[in-house]
């Protein structure tokens, strides 16, 4: 068990650090934020342990509010990240919202296949897995599985934010002050973001079109 | 600010984000070049951690983890709730697939929705939500309306509200069984405080927890 209680006294220890170096660098910083929040993101990412927002974008605390599920899925019956938006968009209201997908994502991945995963995944993953359905003869077409995971992880993205542009809270903040949606995807082998080009609702307010 | 000049704000504050990106798996890579070669070849993260949406609780940098360590699901006011599928496949698939070793609830003083709950108003979409937390004060109603300093009782409601989740967690098949035959997960309960940027452990008893829980709900066979 002494295992056990070691893993957690590292993370006791890591925070005592983040305490100390955040508290040095601005004497200030936690009186600040005990203020409260006004972030300008909603981020929407995946579980995954290798994805930390916050980090892989060099935010601050502050900076980001966020939900994390399995496979970054935003399921139009869903009522956790359904409040997470509501809260986000109507009460915080941040500015944008990002849906990130990523490589070597394990629900992508899983939703190529039909391996029984329990009920409660199976049931989870079900709206991943018909996009396989939905695009067989483009999926057929790619070289191997990891292109096919890849592409479905963009698919997903995509229909995460399709699912959000019928949220009410967003439809009135995109049409009220041009809250905008993106996609991205993120590359775990690089440590890169890149940004779907054809997912958001961008052009309707002129966000991302083409460098002038 | 004038339409363009938010535009231009938008812009950049959203460029910024791609560039601080950059910047980082730069510098990750020169400290180690095959850092992002190890992640590609997939996560074994020892914790799972169920925490608040809000911006200012950055899990794996208030504990000072890299990417790889911990599995991460967040939401309003850090909720397990029993019907719902979204953090339920999380704690499945954390617990069967990834066989995490510590799962920590960590919700924060001074939390929002905690707060919402707390007030008499209609909040639409977010009531089914919240109402779970107003559950929680009604299970701890006498210990609350005892306390009389507004801030104090709302204080005490977060960390309830912890423990809490903390046996909807337990109460799950996955971590019963789990635990039944490996020894673990251990379910912790915890509280982040702004004051001073420090985690606050509740203490939990993880084995009495689960011992009481499984008098009702015992999924372990």
């Amino acid at each position: 068990m002494a295992s056990y209680q070691d893993a957690i006294d590292r993370l006791v220890a890591g925070n005592r650090v983040y305490a100390q170096r955040t508290a040095e660098r601005d004497p200030n910083a936690f009186s600040e934020l005990s203020k409260g929040q006004a972030p300008e993101v909603l981020w929407i990412g995946c579980a995954d342990s290798r994805v930390p927002e916050t980090t892989i974008c060099g935010c601050r605390p502050g900076d980001l509010f966020v939900h994390r599920n399995i496979a970054n899925s935003v399921q139009g019956d869903d009522i956790n990240a359904a409040s997470v938006v509501e809260y986000a968009v109507t009460h915080l209201k941040v500015k944008k919202v990002v849906v990130c997908g990523h490589t070597k994502c394990g629900g992508a991945a899983a939703s190529l296949g039909d391996a029984d995963l329990g009920v409660m995944l199976n049931t989870w993953l079900h709206p991943i897995r018909e996009l396989r359905r939905t695009h067989k003869s483009e999926l057929d077409r790619l070289p191997d599985d990891d292109a096919r995971a890849l592409r479905v992880a963009e698919l997903n993205v995509q229909q995460s934010l399709d699912v959000l542009k019928q949220h009410p809270a967003i439809k009135k903040a995109v049409n009220d002050r041009g809250l905008s949606l993106h996609g991205v995807i993120y590359d775990i082998g690089h440590g890169q973001l890149r940004l779907l080009d054809d997912a958001g609702v961008k052009k309707a307010n002129g966000l991302w079109a083409a460098p002038n | 600010m004038s339409d363009k000049e938010t535009k231009k704000y938008l812009q950049q504050s959203h460029d910024k984000i791609f560039e601080s990106n950059k910047k980082w798996a730069e510098e990750m890579k020169t400290k180690n070049p095959e850092f992002f070669d190890k992640l590609s070849e997939g996560q074994a993260p020892d914790y799972l951690w169920i925490g608040c949406s809000d911006s200012r609780i950055p899990a794996e940098a208030i504990t000072g983890l890299g990417p790889g360590e911990m599995f991460i699901h967040r939401n309003i006011a850090n909720l397990v709730c029993n019907t719902d599928l979204n953090v339920m496949s999380v704690v499945n698939y954390a617990v069967r697939h990834l066989k995490v070793k510590h799962i920590i609830v960590c919700g924060h003083y001074g939390c929002g929705g905690v707060k919402a709950a707390m007030t008499p108003q209609d909040l639409g979409l977010l009531n089914p939500w919240l109402r779970n937390i107003r559950d929680v004060y009604r299970l701890h109603e006498q210990e609350l309306d005892g306390i009389t300093d507004e801030a104090e009782r709302y204080d005490r409601l977060v960390e309830l509200n912890v423990v809490e989740q903390c046996r909807n967690v337990i109460k799950t098949a996955a971590i019963q069984q789990a635990y039944k035959r490996d020894g673990f997960p251990i379910v912790h309960g915890w509280v982040f405080g702004f004051r001073d940027g420090l985690l606050k452990d509740l203490k939990i008893d993880f084995e009495k927890m689960l011992g009481e829980i499984q008098k009702i709900y015992n999924l372990a066979d």
